[in-house]
């Protein structure tokens, strides 16, 4: 990363200081609190999403960055710890950490965001982590083009998908594990990476330490962490994860609808999306200048334009965008807010260059995944 | 106390009071209701994950069914007469009309 872009974050993260960020006040036990930066949404496994006012920088701290799991946290001892890599290959691999520390790092700025952030919104409900808007973070992620390995370990003919597993383990045996698989052209992708590194620092257990895959631009499933094994395939795996989990319907239908398994297909891309950081449902406000801020972001896109209506929706204005364009990442938003005594809707919508934009309501689909409706927040402004 | 004012915030606070039902206050907390399913509940579901997996559910029977059906298949030990009654249980309190549970505001975990 250059100095120059350093700075610059260095400089969104100041300004969002000065942004006042009212307190996330809602309902019993749920009061700010010092470094309480999450609402838990599960215990065993840890499933912790970020409360709304962290989404007012275009990096996420990796403090405040959101914790999913399907499983126990595995325990990797990074000494003994090999990366295997083999199948449809020339030359299988078995790398140590010391070894892809020393191949040449890339840092790409992506989001991160899990498949069922915003489920709980879904009418019907669906079953699943109950993830409200907080299942999302941006951060930079640095480590190892997931090509040059591909290229050092030769890709023989007929190679087409790439499988795989980290160390997490369930509970029991009879639980699936938790296998994936990309298409080799993702993982070729030059923007792809193995990194060993969040923000700058060695990946924690949290994290995926010592190795997860970042496919920028796509739904956080295929974020496989602690990496251990790594299959170059000519087909996809029939694994539980892979099939039937984690697919989303080709022609969505009504709300409630069943949908024939042959018509669900594996995620890729996160679609386009925008959330409103510097207030939250139910705050108080005081009338006057309040400058608004968020976040946007699209899967492979990056945003062309972020809009406000304060009035449900009959009128839109443009807010202001900030920074670098980013294909992958977070692009902060700004409106300054001129308010008015009484109760407002805030609501943001966000459109990316390819000039997808967000729906009203989430387009229903059996296991809530990608819930991009537009965001909707209700706030109260008197002296 | 100003914020009950809040109709989107509270929605939930006012179910419960209309109900005049401490039982479903309780529900939205994450607790579970006393009942002779309950232990069958706390020592077969608890052995992966932690209650709050279910406590946040608002499902259907049939969606209840499923659910039950896809634990057994993970690996839960219960028979069919069991797994009858806990999806009863279930699908008795934890049904797409119940409000949604209230945020639990929480520091990092330690691991
Ligand atoms: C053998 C281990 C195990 C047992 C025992 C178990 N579960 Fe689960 N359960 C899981 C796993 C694994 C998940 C998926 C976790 C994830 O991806 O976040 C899960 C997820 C869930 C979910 C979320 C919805 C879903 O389908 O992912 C619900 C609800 C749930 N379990 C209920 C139950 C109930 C009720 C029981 C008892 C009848 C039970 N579980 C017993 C392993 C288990």
């Amino acid at each position: 990363m250059s100095l120059d872009r350093r700075r610059f974050l260095a400089g969104a993260a100041a300004a969002a200081c000065w942004v006042q960020v009212p307190r996330f006040a809602r309902a019993k036990g749920a009061k700010a609190k010092g470094k309480d930066y999450f609402l838990r949404a599960t215990e065993r496994p840890l499933n912790y999403e970020s409360v709304r006012s962290t989404f007012t920088t275009r990096i996420t701290p990796t403090e405040r960055f959101y914790l999913r799991n399907h499983f126990d946290l595995p325990s990797v001892d990074v000494k003994s710890w090999r990366l295997k890599l083999h199948g449809l290959v020339e030359k299988p691999l078995s790398l140590s950490l010391a070894d892809l520390e020393r191949m040449p790092q890339v840092t790409v700025e992506a989001v991160l965001q899990c498949a069922g952030n915003g489920r709980a919104f879904f009418a019907p409900h669906v079953p699943g982590v109950q993830w409200r808007y907080g299942a999302m973070g941006s951060a930079e992620w640095t480590g190892v083009r997931f090509k040059e390995l591909l290229a050092l370990a030769g890709l023989k003919e007929g190679a087409a998908f790439v499988q795989l597993q980290g160390a997490e383990k369930p509970v029991m045996s009879s639980t699936p594990q938790f296998i994936r698989a990309i298409p080799l052209a993702k993982a070729q992708h030059e923007d792809t990476l193995l990194a060993l590194r969040m923000n700058g620092k060695p990946l924690a257990d949290t994290r995926g330490k010592p190795l997860r895959l970042v496919p920028p631009g796509w739904v956080g499933d295929d974020w496989v962490r602690a990496l251990v094994d790594i299959e170059v395939r000519a087909d996809e795996p029939k694994a539980f994860y892979y099939d039937p989990a984690y697919r989303f319907p080709t022609t969505p239908g009504a709300p409630g609808a069943a949908i024939p398994a042959d018509q669900m297909k594996p995620m890729t891309k996160v679609n386009v999306k925008s959330i409103v950081g510097s207030i939250s449902p139910g705050d108080v406000l005081p009338p006057g200048r309040h400058e608004l801020v968020g976040v946007a972001f699209s899967g492979e896109a990056g945003i062309e334009k972020v809009e406000l209506s304060f009035d449900g929706g009959k009128s839109w204005t443009q807010a202001q965008l900030d920074g670098p364009s980013t294909k992958y990442g977070f692009r902060l938003f700004r409106h300054p807010w001129q308010a008015e005594p009484g109760s407002w809707q805030v609501a943001c919508r966000a459109t990316d260059s390819a000039g997808a934009t967000q729906p009203d309501v989430p387009v229903w689909n059996p296991a809530g995944y990608l819930n991009n409706a537009v965001d909707r927040v209700t706030v109260e402004v008197r002296s | 106390m100003i914020r009950a004012l809040f109709a989107a915030a509270l929605a939930a606070f006012a179910v419960a009071v209309a109900a005049g039902n401490s039982e479903t206050e309780a529900l939205l907390e994450g607790k579970m209701p006393d009942d002779p399913a309950k232990p069958l509940v706390q020592g077969k579901c608890l052995l992966c994950h932690s209650a709050d997996y279910l406590t946040q559910q608002r499902l259907t029977a049939a969606q209840w069914e499923k659910t039950v059906d896809k634990m057994r298949k993970f690996g839960t030990p219960a028979n069919d007469e069991e797994a009858k009654l806990m999806t009863a249980y279930l699908a008795r309190y934890w049904t797409q009309d119940l409000p949604p549970p209230r945020p639990v505001r929480a520091p990092a975990p330690r691991k």
